[in-house]
């Protein structure tokens, strides 16, 4: 029980901390911070391929991007005050009094034989995954385009 | 039920963030929030009722959204690269000077 309140409570804080944090690179940072917490959360509620993508595309690739992304436009040079920093915690400390006080509910989640994604991923939901591949190409060859069009600008 | 206020806890971190900042990364984290919040719904529910639909869906959802990320990346690149432009207020001001001339012609 202790572990679930743990993990909401650092999950509220660091997403907290990404969006009021003045630095990109920080901000960046709690949010992979938040998504490594989310992915643990899985972990614990027996959803281990959730777990592993949350990992992989949550904490990692959109962080990659994101770095990516800042590192290719102009950064600020703001930094946090400790008054902003000091709101940020008074704010968490906050949002996070309802997960205290409900308290993260260890419900049983159950994990039979019956359990099986691949199933559920290709039997159940076949023409989304292959739509999904789809969408995945589309959003490559349009990112492709919008950055090739730039470069032959230039 | 107590994973459902940390999900709307989430989603209006989320979405308090897209609202008050108008620097284009920070919007951009801000909407990676909110799909995040909602992606824990269908992993939450499908565990909860041992049904594996659940964890599919939250794949499906998150290959989407590393999509989105992508693309709004690459718009944000192009904006920045064309207009030295990271802040939305001045985007919208410089889609308000522009747009006279657009007229114009």
């Amino acid at each position: 029980m202790w572990l679930e309140t743990i993990l909401a409570i650092g999950m509220v804080i660091s997403a907290v901390f990404a969006i009021y944090l003045k630095e990109t690179v920080s901000s960046v940072l709690s949010l992979s911070t938040m998504m490594i917490l989310l992915s643990l959360l899985y972990f614990n509620m027996n959803a281990p391929f959730a777990a592993i993508f949350q990992l992989a595309l949550g904490a990692g690739t959109s962080a990659i991007f994101l770095l990516a992304g800042d590192s290719l436009t102009k950064r600020s040079n703001e930094k946090t005050s400790k008054k902003t920093l000091l709101m940020v915690l008074v704010i968490s400390a906050f949002l996070s009094v309802p997960l205290l006080v409900g308290t993260v509910v260890p419900q049983s989640f159950i994990q039979t034989a019956e359990f099986s994604l691949s199933i559920a991923l290709w039997d159940l939901r076949a023409i989304d995954v292959l739509a999904q591949g789809l969408v995945v190409l589309t959003a490559a060859l349009g990112v492709v385009i919008l950055l090739k069009e730039e470069r032959r600008r230039n | 039920m107590d994973y459902i206020i940390l999900s709307v806890t989430i989603l209006a971190i989320g979405i308090v963030g897209l609202v008050t900042k108008h620097d284009l990364i920070k919007m951009l984290i801000a909407i990676e929030m909110i799909t995040a919040a909602a992606t824990m719904n269908f992993v939450v529910f499908g565990s909860l009722m041992n049904d594996s639909l659940g964890q599919a869906f939250s794949i499906l959802a998150l290959s989407v959204d590393a999509c989105v990320t992508a693309v709004a990346l690459a718009l944000a690149i192009t904006i920045f690269k064309k207009l030295k432009i990271r802040d939305v207020r001045d985007l919208s001001e410089q889609t308000e000077e522009e747009s006279p001339t657009v007229e114009e012609s």
